[in-house]
């Protein structure tokens, strides 16, 4: 195997803190080398170290023949490393080629050659098969074109190595296809890539090699065709790793939640009732409804027809405020966007909700916030210091158990949990959804949207798969597998059908 | 001994304000050689206006949003205020309109902000425009009887019994403590309780924070933002009576003018973000008073009055540069250690 990348005995510390221990990654030409660990394992650290955000203390690294010292953003670049972020760094408001060839415009005496520059966009997303118009604003592009406009970005200007962060994420499974047909093509041109994914069908798809680092070390590398998920989950999360079968058949009590005919603004004609300690999952590509379902029930979007029945009350014109005082909770999807509250610690971010409807009553008593904070802190098992430390300083994982009791500290009886397991790593998913299972135990009645299958498999009691707008199909507990629900997702059932 | 030094270094940024305010004070000290008790009593008394102006716009900062207002507010509140105590002479109704009417005024800025969701700055540019105009085109257009006889001043009429009350109000002392000043330290203390014990503040600083997640917390946003400003509204309103009770006019042209800028800058040397979600009230107070204490110094240096607003600028620059800059300072020298070692 050539060499393109060589990083060896790299340590990195933030203050006191050391986030890297003397690991070492090493990454062929023309090769898909997936760089695995949980969050917080050092992976985007290493990557920011390798493409000039953060400087390394110790280490070498050699690229392409070259030892490369005193790394900048725009040294690597022009070394030929291209760092696709998870977060999209485009410019909304501007053109596709102008964001291509932002600060690298092609001029003729200072003037933009307009017609040069799209003509070369065309003819880059033509040799990649994207279907993207260089004229359109950026802003107008779906996620899926935004993901793959910034990865033909990075090819434009001849990378060599493309580190590609979670590049999934945003993509249905057509989408994600076409991305790994275009990696694929690339590769047997001798471009390389670093994958970072959480997701392993994925992983074992298009990878060739691996590097496994945990908590900041080096664990392990090796052929993809050599291993197994199961054997790399056990190398990235180490001892605590289990593959126990959490889900247990449960009884379930009176009807909580009625929908007859219920639309609203992403979906129509919703049939479903929901018993009290039920898991009801459901799931659906982007914008197939389902996500839009949740929002509609929490109140945040107005139903437009159908009758919604909670505890045999119809409900009407629902506000998020009428539906936390009907004891609905909602764990939003984005947690970054739409449940983080930067500024405020761990304890004023779980109690703000419920102060909304104790409001009457307007002074905090420290001492009874405290107690119950504790004791949900407990019942979830998060992993924090101290109540007022800033809800940044969890991981993501203990950041979703702070919002879960936010909502257990309104009383909520029905939880909607929107895509909960979102950017959290292996180890703080399974806990979420023992979690999940405990609580429904508990009597609590749980609605989850997620597009990851197997977790569904773990703990829902019912799969509702939605297409365009609609549920086209309902999956008891044992009938859900990951190739059934994708063939509802996509329609292809009736596709084949109608064939 | 580590773990205390960085404690150390922690406090000293939070309370940042309160070094800036030693630091000023002890120039202070120096240059009017010496300490009187009245020198400073003196700054209470003459940080009462900004204060009180000050932290109903740290409310409204800390929820994200600005309000530009106040200064044309505080000159139209007040010369109605004077108008109604010219026309009742009775000081109940008198305070009862200032206040009722800065609410009214804060009301409109916080609807078209919160609820209608129109930009904050071009709202309170907009009524700040307004509400100067207003105030120097009543003062014309009423008989001259209603603004004590002057042409262009809303002069309180003296002589009555409640006219000397207002002033004893505006003047007096309490054991030889400016009555405004003791105000003024209520209104902070009911701000800091207000906004770190009460549910209330909690949705204003959350607001202030991610209004998307408090939003889908269950908090109102729009009533929380028009709250804000009604609640800046009350409090030039309370200035604003005041503002006559101490000097028994007000000139609409000159009264509150740049106080909007005075007061944010108290708001961001008190340490308040002006993007939201951060501060605490108690650092108006103390950005209020630094401001005053520059004042006295110039006067005490015998300095040209002009020169004021060049230090005031230099000293906001300084202080927020310092913030800034110095994480970015402390990161460079930690890293440089780091090498070494």
């Amino acid at each position: 195997m050539e060499k393109l990348l060589e990083m060896q005995h790299i340590s990195k510390s933030f203050d006191a803190n050391q986030v890297l221990h003397d690991v070492q990654l090493t990454v062929g030409k023309g090769e898909v080398h997936a760089l695995l660990g949980e969050n917080g394992a050092g992976k985007s650290t290493l990557m920011n170290i390798l493409t000039g955000v953060h400087t390394k203390d110790t280490g070498t690294i050699a690229f392409d023949g070259n030892v490369l010292e005193n790394i900048t953003i725009k040294s690597s670049e022009n070394a030929g490393i291209a760092f696709v972020h998870q977060e999209l760094n485009l410019f909304n408001d501007l053109r596709v080629f102008e964001n291509i060839f932002l600060c690298k415009e092609i001029t003729k005496f200072g003037k933009l050659c307009k017609k040069e520059m799209i003509a070369q966009s065309a003819q880059l997303f033509d040799k990649l098969g994207v279907n993207i118009d260089p004229n359109e604003l950026v802003a107008n592009l779906k996620t899926s074109q935004k993901q793959l406009l910034e990865i033909s970005k990075a090819l434009f200007f001849k990378a060599k190595l493309l580190i590609l962060d979670e590049p999934t994420t945003a993509l249905n499974n057509d989408e994600v296809k076409h991305l790994f047909d275009i990696i694929n093509n690339l590769k047997s041109e001798g471009t390389s890539f670093i994958f970072i994914s959480h997701k392993m069908p994925e992983i074992f798809e298009i990878s060739d090699r691996y590097t496994v680092f945990r908590n900041g070390h080096y664990i392990g590398e090796g052929l993809i065709r050599e291993t197994s998920p199961e054997q790399i989950t056990k190398m990235m999360v180490g001892e605590k790793y289990s593959t126990e079968d959490v889900y247990k058949v449960r009884k379930y009590g009176e009807t909580v939640l009625e929908l007859k005919n219920f639309s609203g603004e992403g979906f129509s004609d919703i049939n479903l009732s929901v018993k009290k300690g039920q898991v009801i999952g459901v799931t659906g590509l982007q914008g197939s409804g389902s996500s839009e379902l949740l929002s509609c029930l929490f109140g945040e979007t107005n139903a437009t027809g159908g009758e919604m029945k909670l505890f045999g009350k119809t409900i009407k014109n629902l506000t998020i405020h009428k539906a936390m005082k009907a004891k609905i909770g909602l764990l939003a999807a984005n947690r970054k966007e739409n449940s983080v509250i930067q500024d405020m610690n761990l304890l004023e971010n779980m109690y703000i909700s419920e102060h909304t409807l104790s409001s009457k009553q307007q002074i905090i008593f420290g001492k009874k916030e405290m107690k119950k904070y504790l004791s949900l802190k407990d019942k979830l098992k998060v992993k924090a210091q101290n109540p007022t430390d800033s809800i940044l300083s969890l991981s993501g994982g203990n950041q979703q158990k702070i919002f879960i009791a936010r909502w257990l500290n309104t009383q909520a009886d029905l939880l909607l949990f929107d895509n909960p397991t979102q950017g959290i790593d292996v180890g703080a998913k399974a806990e979420i959804y023992k979690l999940i299972l405990e609580l429904a135990a508990q009597g609590k009645t749980i609605i989850i949207n997620t597009l990851e299958i197997p977790e569904l498999q773990k703990v829902a009691d019912e799969c509702n798969v939605f297409y365009n707008g609609k549920i086209i199909k309902t999956l008891s507990h044992s009938e859900i597998d990951e190739k059934t629900v994708m063939m509802y997702s996509t329609n292809a059932v009736n596709a084949t059908k109608a064939g | 001994m580590g773990n205390k030094k960085i404690s150390i270094g922690k406090y000293a940024s939070q309370f940042s304000y309160i070094l800036v305010f030693i630091a000023i004070f002890i120039i202070f000290v120096i240059t009017s050689n010496g300490l009187s008790v009245n020198g400073v009593m003196n700054i209470f008394r003459h940080s009462t206006v900004i204060g009180i102006i000050g932290l109903g716009m740290g409310l409204v900062c800390l929820t994200g949003e600005i309000d530009l207002s106040v200064g044309s507010m505080l000159a139209l509140v007040s010369g109605i205020s004077v108008i109604v105590f010219n026309t009742t002479g009775s000081i109940l109704l008198t305070f009862l309109c200032a206040v009722v009417f800065g609410m009214i005024l804060g009301f409109i800025n916080g609807f078209l902000v919160g609820k209608v969701k129109m930009p904050a700055f071009i709202v309170t540019l907009a009524t700040m425009l307004i509400f100067r105009s207003l105030a120097q085109w009543i003062c014309k257009q009423v008989p001259k009887e209603l603004i004590g006889g002057g042409s262009s001043v809303y002069r309180m009429s003296n002589g009555s019994d409640a006219y000397q009350s207002m002033y004893n109000f505006g003047n007096g002392e309490f054991l030889s403590f400016p009555i405004v000043g003791i105000v003024l330290l209520v209104i902070t203390a009911i701000f800091v309780f207000v906004t770190t014990s009460t549910k209330y503040g909690k949705q204003i600083y959350a607001v202030g924070s991610n209004d998307k997640a408090a939003h889908m917390a269950g908090i109102s946003v729009p009533n929380v933002k028009i709250s804000a400003f009604v609640i800046s509204g009350l409090m030039v309103g309370i200035a604003s009576f005041i503002w006559i009770a101490m000097n028994a006019s007000s000139d609409p042209a000159t009264t509150g003018a740049s106080n909007e800028m005075y007061a944010i800058a108290a708001v961001v040397l008190g340490g308040i973000s002006m993007s939201g979600g951060k501060g605490k009230c108690l650092g108006v107070l103390f950005g209020a008073m630094s401001y005053t204490v520059i004042d006295k110094i110039i006067v005490a240096l015998k300095m040209d009055s002009l020169i004021n607003n060049t230090i005031k600028g230099a000293i906001l620059i300084i202080v927020i540069f310092i913030q800034c800059a110095s994480p970015q300072i402390k990161a460079y020298f930690s890293a440089k250690r780091r090498k070494k070692s």
